[in-house]
């Protein structure tokens, strides 16, 4: 299935699967028309565990995330939720098993204000004629956003007013505020500043201590990834060639494994173009 | 200072105390513009301006504007299209377009025609004409949310397939509708005069009830544009539906991962809009007692319709609309037509007055609104 030329050359993976995982994916593959986003990838999730899922831009990070949240479908293999076989319907479907997700473009609606798109999908209304029970939304979106500790002056304002740094924790507090036991962050610190950036990785580190929810982090910045996570999985060319403890690797290994897997890929297309050359043109 | 100026700005807005002082550009304007930034904070504040100025005109140019028979027959002109573009407005926030509600106008009350025709009692009939307007809408839902057509195209060619449906059925030629009629009778009335009984024959008109409600009446529709006004607006700001209709039509791929179902809140809306479209054509074929399979003149309802939504302030982009404004733009649409008939403006002149108004209307909107957006408090 896969085509062996495209495997990265050395893939250093641990064991795929422990005792207490609550999410385990193995030989998921997944195409766009032509293009193949992921081949065969395996990966598990250990309870209260935060596992930082890295790899360059185009490696298929956000396509497994997106099958992990039910928003698409994948093309081939299996994923397995404490134990039993899992397969969202949809969004909504994944968020009532218990995973939730911040996507990449955070999902946010603009002409919405702050609260309502907190509560979106999750409105509460009144009975018995269900209106928006707006009062009780802004009283929770405040409560929510006092809780993850990000400072957001006026919640009844469209969220195309804020900074790039507080949609971004909004996103991040309409996932933590879902009761999901598993959370899916796609690049959570991606437009933030410093200080707003430290203090969602706090709000991980406050979650992974309390040790209810999973996580899954994709992330870029290879420290933050030391930092905030307890294990390291790399996705390259569709595959996972790097899965370890992050007390057993550091930035120069993850740099290292990057850039060799470009030199390589480079090489491969520079005979490629030459075996082009060398051959005669197909009618 | 600074401090004194923020307090009697703070009851105004709905921060709780601890949210922090909200900026105060309001505080440092003059007092007497509060009232008019109110207005114009609302986002039908300019056509409400706009609309005031034609109407104050037109009552100090013509004698006859301010007269209730004046307001009777303006509205026609009037609460037709404010029902219509309660529909319109649904589906224009979510950044389409629905123009097969012109069909859906001369279909409407067709099939209620031939329902009732084959004996079915008219209340039935009127509703299973509206439910056919709903599957019309559905289909529309389909092509654009599923198939993926752009809804322009996609409610063009239902627009002509269904009028062109309206004349090979209705041979292009009108009809009278049996429930509507004024049926007159003679009745004979006994009197009393000097102590002799005498005998008198008098006519006496009847309308039924069924079409009084249903357009005939005097207020009728207007009663009912008001009634699907409010209850649009309700829904529009205060349900789930209102809700995922703007979050889908701000940021599509946004309200899908966020779990909103995208292609249902599309289908579900151009259904309202047709079953506007359809509404509307019942209750003007009832007022009329007869329905004229007029494809021109659908298609002139069609557009004004629209233009009454977009005058109200609903963006041809989606994402932000106004139910109510499209209710003060269809006033505007129906001041501007009586107004010029008031006035003794020549049938021919009219169309080109109406023309030129809408875009002086629009240009003046566009500029009270870039007032608003900068008065707008932070």
């Amino acid at each position: 299935m896969a085509d062996p030329r495209h495997v990265p050359a050395e893939t250093i993976v641990g064991p795929v699967s422990a005792p207490d995982d609550v999410l385990r994916v193995e030989h998921i593959a997944k195409r766009f028309g032509p293009v193949t986003a992921l081949r065969d990838v395996n990966l598990h999730l250990r309870k209260g565990e935060v596992l930082g899922l890295l790899g360059d831009n185009g490696a298929g990070k956000s396509t497994l995330i997106k099958i992990l949240c039910g928003f698409q479908k994948q093309d081939a293999g299996e994923m397995f939720l404490h134990g039993n076989p899992y397969q969202p319907k949809s969004v909504d479907d994944a968020r009532a098993q218990g995973i939730d997700t911040v996507y990449q473009d955070l999902a946010l609606i603009d002409e919405l204000s702050v609260y309502h798109n907190l509560a979106l999908r999750r409105e509460k209304v009144h009975h018995p004629i269900p209106f928006l029970a707006n009062r009780e939304m802004k009283r929770d979106a405040r409560r929510a956003l006092d809780e993850i500790g990000i400072n957001i002056p006026r919640i009844d304002i469209s969220v195309a007013r804020l900074s790039g740094g507080q949609r971004q924790a909004i996103a991040v507090a309409r996932t933590v505020n879902s009761d999901a036991d598993i959370i899916l962050l796609d690049e959570p610190l991606a437009a933030m500043g410093a200080k707003e950036g430290a203090q969602i990785l706090d709000l991980v580190a406050r979650l992974k201590a309390e040790g209810k929810v999973s996580i899954i982090m994709i992330l870029h910045n290879y420290v933050h990834v030391l930092e905030a996570c307890d294990r390291v999985s790399m996705i390259q060319d569709g595959v996972i060639a790097l899965d370890k403890p992050t007390a057993e690797t550091s930035v120069e290994e993850l740099t290292d494994i990057v850039v060799n897997e470009y030199r390589r890929a480079r090489e491969a297309t520079h005979k490629e173009e030459a075996a082009a050359e060398a051959a005669p043109p197909a009618s | 200072m600074a401090q004194a100026a923020e307090n009697p700005a703070s009851p105004g807005t709905s921060t709780p105390p601890a949210g922090g002082p909200a900026p105060t550009r309001r505080a440092s304007l003059p007092h007497r513009n509060v009232l008019l930034e109110r207005v114009l904070s609302l986002r039908e504040g300019s056509i409400i301006i706009v609309t005031l100025i034609v109407a104050i005109y037109f009552a100090l140019d013509t004698s006859t504007f301010l007269t209730s028979s004046s307001f009777k027959t303006s509205l026609p002109f009037f609460a037709p299209y404010a029902i219509l573009a309660v529909g319109e407005v649904f589906v224009m926030i979510l950044g389409e377009i629905d123009l097969s509600i012109g069909a859906t106008y001369l279909l409407a009350p067709l099939i209620y025609y031939k329902l009732a025709e084959a004996g079915i009692p008219p209340v039935p009939s009127v509703l299973l004409a509206l439910l056919c307007c709903m599957v019309v809408g559905a289909v529309n839902g389909f092509f654009t949310a599923v198939v993926g057509i752009n809804s322009f195209v996609t409610t063009l060619g239902m627009l002509f397939t269904l009028e062109g449906l309206t004349l090979v059925i209705s041979h292009g030629q009108p009809v009278t509708l049996p429930d509507a009629q004024v049926t007159t009778s003679t009745v004979n009335v006994h009197k009393v005069i000097n102590g002799a009984h005498i005998t008198l024959t008098e006519t006496v008109n009847h309308v039924s009830t069924f079409a009084k409600v249903l357009g005939e009446g005097t207020y009728s529709e207007l009663i009912w544009a008001l009634v699907i006004v409010v209850v649009g607006q309700l829904v529009l700001t205060f349900t789930r539906w209102g809700l995922y209709t703007v979050a889908v039509g701000s940021n599509k791929l946004a309200a899908s991962e966020a779990g909103v179902r995208v292609r249902l809140v599309v289908i579900r809306n151009f259904i309202l809009c047709a079953a506007a479209g359809g509404f509307v054509g019942i209750l003007e074929a009832v007022r009329a007692s007869a329905l004229e399979p007029d494809v021109a003149g659908a298609n002139e309802l069609l557009l004004l319709a629209i233009a009454a939504a977009v005058i109200g302030g609903t963006l041809l982009a989606g994402g932000s609309g106004t139910v109510v404004g499209a209710l003060i733009g269809a006033l505007f649409l129906g001041i501007l037509k009586d107004g010029l008939i008031l006035k003794g403006v020549n049938a021919d002149y009219q169309l080109l007055y109406l023309g030129l108004a809408i875009i002086l209307a629009m240009t003046i909107n566009t500029y009270v609104q870039r007032v608003r957006r900068g008065s707008r408090i932070g």
